[in-house]
């Protein structure tokens, strides 16, 4: 048998169904794969350079505008760093209703993903909107599960976009019980939506796979991490926020304007699969009986996991949100005083996409001297261009070039890439006379 | 149900507030949510603009519209024009005609929708209308309130008196 090879290029200019601006070069040389790159190239963004000379009381509000989709996330972190470094202890009712306020977060921006973005990739349609033809109650039901989520944000946040409810101690406001009673009643009605939801993302054929990568997230000793807990990773290691440099490291890439991230010089996975693959043995006694009766073994190898693994983790947050607010009460006061102080502060949580992480340094008058901010997309950047090989491997480089370019997207999505969060790197050019 | 929603779609940036600026009209001229209608902002709302559909016998939609026309230029939109008109999914990307149509083949449209659109020119992030937009917002209003007008004997929501 003659085993045929060929060269060719494949270039998709516009990455559909991500958030922001990418674009993907592929070049096949016979029979192997030359070049392959993802890159980004939407503008770059200066919000580290904006922080500079910033009073603390600002931040949590400034850094919401990074993300659209998860401002939450940006505002837990940098409250989170502060409050470590001024000493704060924020109030139990606090603490609860971060997770809460975090929750929804999560719910709104993975229901978003796997009914609007990735979901149409398995049912052969383009869109949402062809995939509504096609099963118009998982769609509808989707949508149902996402308004819930916006509902918590405005809950706690005032709005769902670009929430204001965040200030480093606490909250500005806390929300009425007639609110809560509300959302609580619509969290509980919507748990057996979301266990259906899980079924029905089981059920999805997907493209088999098996890849060796690390996983890192989040991991706290008692519950499934959001908004706090130390650095894990599937090789056992298990640091403090403050400790990220010693074992990450971030570098340019010419072909992109983002940056990527290594561990131990390897690309690494963020986001709902790692923190599946880390914590799944925190996970509800009534979730764990679901994914054995759905069959979805963990840790998994299947990047393709993702949409059910974002599945798995609206169930987690309706439920946790619906616990904390069942003995919800309004605290005498929503957040306790700050003092400021000069020193480093550091933070990480959950974000919907993966592992968050800031570091400020601040004055003794509570200004920023300057800040990082390292997103999830540019942690997954590396793994997503080594998932692309391997994949492209694995699904056969013969495929008909349509076919090649609908499984290269597929696999990028699965990463949910948040691009505009995640570019950093001016590529700049002076000339002088 | 309400009998009329008017839904006007804008942000902070210039002429997109072109939406916004036709609810200010409207107030203006007295039309107020209350008795059957329901008069509101709203600031790019995605996929959150389905929910709202199925809650009205009429909507009436005003957003702002980059076509190849003068700023001021008014345009309605017949459901037919739509599929030409979307931008295609992303997370933050999700226009109000990628959510119509979503919402037409969830069979969440009410019975009746009209679309208008503002042509606009600068949307610079914070940056004032420009004259064009604030005047073809008025003059939209007007044709708002016209067809209220004519289509209620006692129109929805108009303050007398």
């Amino acid at each position: 048998m003659t085993e045929s090879v060929r060269s060719m290029s494949i270039h998709v200019p516009v990455l559909a169904r991500v958030e922001g601006e990418g674009a993907l070069d592929l070049r096949i040389d016979n029979g192997d794969i030359a070049e392959l790159r993802l890159r980004i190239f939407e503008p770059p963004r200066f919000f580290e350079k904006f922080l500079e000379g910033h009073h603390y009381t600002e931040i949590p509000d400034m850094v919401a505008r990074i993300c659209g989709i998860c401002p939450v996330a940006y505002q837990v972190t940098a409250a989170q760093a502060l409050e470590k470094l001024f000493g704060v202890k924020l109030s139990r009712w606090a603490r609860d209703m971060r997770r809460v306020f975090y929750c929804g977060e999560w719910i709104q921006s993975h229901s978003l993903h796997i009914h609007l973005l990735a979901a149409p990739d398995f049912f052969g349609c383009n869109s949402a909107i062809e995939l509504a033809r096609v099963d118009p109650e998982a769609v509808r039901r989707g949508l149902r599960i996402q308004a819930l989520g916006n509902e918590l944000m405005d809950l706690f946040g005032a709005r769902s976009v670009h929430p204001v409810g965040i200030r480093v101690g606490g909250f500005h406001a806390a929300p009425s019980l007639a609110r809560i009673k509300e959302t609580r009643e619509r969290l509980r009605a919507a748990l057996p939506e979301a266990e259906a939801m899980i079924r029905w993302a089981a059920r999805i054929q997907l493209p088999p796979d098996d890849q060796a990568f690390i996983s890192v997230a989040l991991r706290h000793p008692a519950d499934y991490a959001i908004e706090s807990g130390a650095i894990a990773a599937s090789d056992g290691l298990l640091i403090e926020a403050e400790s990220y440099d010693a074992h990450f490291a971030e570098q340019h890439e010419t072909h992109s304007t983002a940056l990527f991230s290594t561990y131990r010089q390897q690309p690494y996975l963020v986001g709902p699969l790692a923190r599946l693959n880390l914590n799944h043995d925190l996970l509800p006694d009534g979730i764990k009986a679901l994914l054995v009766e759905t069959g979805f073994t963990l840790p998994s190898r299947n990047i393709f996991h993702s949409l059910l693994a974002r599945a798995v983790e609206i169930l987690l947050a309706l439920q946790e949100a619906s616990r904390l607010l069942d003995d919800y009460s309004i605290p005498d006061s929503p957040w306790v005083p700050v003092t400021p102080r000069a020193g480093v502060a550091t933070g990480c949580t959950e974000a919907p996409r993966g592992l968050l992480w800031h570091r400020y340094e601040m004055d003794a008058d509570g200004r920023v001297i300057n800040a990082r901010i390292v997103p999830p997309t540019s942690q997954n950047q590396g793994r997503i261009e080594e998932d692309l090989r391997l994949s492209l491997m694995n699904f056969g480089l013969d495929q008909p070039d349509d076919a090649l370019r609908l499984h290269c997207e597929k696999v990028i999505r699965n990463y949910d890439p948040c691009i505009s969060c995640a570019t950093h790197f001016l590529r700049m050019r002076v000339e002088r006379t | 149900m309400s009998r009329v929603c008017i839904l006007g779609v804008g942000s902070p940036s210039g002429d997109d507030q072109a939406g916004w600026l036709t609810v200010d009209a409207l107030l203006d001229m007295g039309i107020r949510t209350g008795d059957g209608i329901v008069i509101e902002k709203l600031d790019r709302p995605g996929s959150a603009l389905i929910p709202l559909l199925g809650s009205t016998a009429w909507l009436i939609l005003v957003d702002a519209m980059q076509g190849e026309g003068e700023p001021g230029q008014i345009q309605r939109f017949d459901q037919t024009d739509w599929p030409h008109h979307g931008h295609g999914l992303s997370s933050h990307g999700l226009g109000v005609v990628d959510a119509l149509m979503l919402a037409g083949e969830l069979g969440s449209l009410p019975p009746r929708l009209d679309l208008y659109g503002i042509e606009v020119g600068g949307t610079t992030p914070g940056s004032r209308p420009s004259r064009a937009i604030r005047a073809a917002a008025t003059r939209l209003a007007s044709m708002i309130a016209d067809e209220l007008a004519s289509s209620f004997s006692n129109p929805p929501g108009i303050a007398r008196g």
